[in-house]
């Protein structure tokens, strides 16, 4: 553990802080989008300041609405401006530096904290993952180090991290569960799962990015997405919706 | 003054040698083990900083609650798993959380200031314990290792209430509330002020957010 005191020149232009997996500084030389509530501490330097600014209302709409292509998230996140040493840290996960040269790469939003413009955003099909294409740099966090493996493979949804290079994966459900599924279908009673029957299977040629933890937030933008496609319901299967919700409530309450 | 070392990371250990300048305070229930003959005394009132400081901590809600550690033998103390910083104060200021105490020798004294009138919706920030004169304390950090930055005349710096753990030096301390660093914090949570550092010292902050 070290306590000797960092300051700007000490401190590194685009890594860990030393012995510090949960730390990470970055001297800002252009633009960096950063999602909000990640940033600990940051230096001005040269008596002027970091701008932060919501993409909303930014002073470079067209760069922003060029490199940022998701509605859903953009008032979680902000563009950073300026000369200085932004340090980030996330809910004590381990933070590492990925780069992409020309490539893909597909992350859990949540664990997404910054990148730079030279990366762009899209929202993945796969809900609560995001997608940036390019070349650049980003960070992200993960519970634990980060394990990468290669397709084929099948990984809980709950460790995933990301993905690169590889398709989009299909959901997978253990044959043994759809068995039972279908079985309890006839009779309708519904067996309690175990949580390890739906799994993302992943194929073709690529790298998987799990984190060696299952724990997980609750993800704000996943309830986000939901609202929006409830608008499109009628009011049958709005009550019926309403009735499955309070269904739910009930059981969590038990 | 000798006698403070760090067993691990999370747990720091004290020889006692009998002397009275051995004899440290220490946040109430810290203990996790120790040999020799060593006694536990509530350090009473205001965390033995009399009943003046009792009576501030009351109003302010810096809540302090020490032990008086004294006599013969070794000490180990942790709380929570957290990283524990240890820091020699000759003189200095340090300014911290009261529950982000640990251990202090018995010879430094505290006290609670008031740093600011801006609306703190955590209270971070808002007092702070200060402790002064020539020893050791020992912070503990429950969000991960401790950061240590330091602020000179030509680096300023401006931190997360919520990271922030204490400081050491002459610094000014100030309140940002400018609207960029609203943008900053989600809409649903944190701090709607950062703390900006000026001057000479050094600030110390955790990796996670409380």
């Amino acid at each position: 553990m070290s306590t000797q005191p960092l300051d700007p020149q000490t401190l590194p232009d685009h890594d860990n802080l030393p012995d510090n997996a949960y730390a990470y500084c970055v001297r800002l030389t252009g633009p960096l989008f950063m999602q909000t509530g990640r940033m600990i501490a940051y230096y001005p330097s040269g008596g002027g300041t970091i701008r932060f600014e919501p993409l909303t209302a930014t002073s470079m709409t067209s760069m922003v609405a060029s490199h940022f292509s998701s509605p859903l998230y953009s008032r979680d996140w902000v563009v950073a401006n300026g000369q200085g040493h932004v340090i980030l840290g996330d809910r004590g996960y381990d933070i590492n530096s990925y780069d992409l040269d020309d490539g893909n790469l597909t992350v859990r939003a949540a664990n997404l904290l910054a990148f730079d413009a030279g990366l762009e955003l899209k929202e993945s099909i796969i809900p609560g993952f995001l997608t940036l294409l390019g070349t650049g740099k980003f960070l992200a966090s993960s519970s634990g180090p980060v394990i990468f493996v290669e397709p084929p493979v099948r990984v809980d949804p709950e460790a995933l991290v990301g993905w690169a290079d590889c398709p989009a994966p299909a959901q997978h459900f253990d044959a043994g569960w759809m068995g039972h599924f279908l079985g309890a279908a006839r009779s309708a009673v519904l067996g309690a799962r175990s949580g390890e029957e739906r799994q993302y299977d992943f194929t073709g040629a690529g790298t998987v990015l799990l984190q060696s933890s299952e724990r997980m937030l609750e993800d704000p933008h996943v309830v986000r997405r939901l609202e929006g496609e409830v608008r499109s319901l009628g009011v049958d299967q709005l009550t019926h919706l309403q009735g499955v919700i309070s269904a739910q409530i009930q059981q969590h309450r038990q | 003054m000798a006698g403070w070392r760090l067993e691990s990371p999370r747990v720091l250990v004290v020889d006692l040698d009998g002397s009275k300048g051995s004899a440290v305070r220490a946040a109430t229930g810290s203990m996790v083990a120790y040999e020799g003959d060593v006694t536990f005394k509530n350090a009473g009132v205001g965390g033995g900083g009399g009943f003046r400081a009792a009576l501030k901590q009351r109003v302010t809600g810096e809540s302090l609650s020490l032990m008086e550690v004294t006599g013969r033998g070794t000490v180990h103390f942790a709380v929570g798993a957290g990283y524990v910083l240890v820091l020699d104060l000759a003189g200095d200021v340090l300014k911290a959380e009261s529950e982000g105490l640990l251990a202090l020798s018995d010879s430094l004294r505290t006290d609670v200031t008031f740093t600011g009138l801006q609306g703190a919706s955590s209270g971070q920030g808002l007092f702070t314990t200060t402790v002064t004169g020539h020893g050791q304390v020992a912070l503990i950090s429950l969000g991960g290792p401790p950061i240590a930055l330091r602020v000179s005349p030509a680096t300023p710096l401006v931190v997360d209430p919520d990271s922030y753990i204490g400081s050491v030096g002459r610094l000014q301390q100030s309140f940002v509330t400018d609207v960029s660093w609203r943008n900053l914090i989600g809409e649903s949570s944190g701090e709607a002020f950062s703390l900006r550092f000026e001057g000479d010292g050094v600030v110390y902050i955790q990796p996670e957010e409380r």
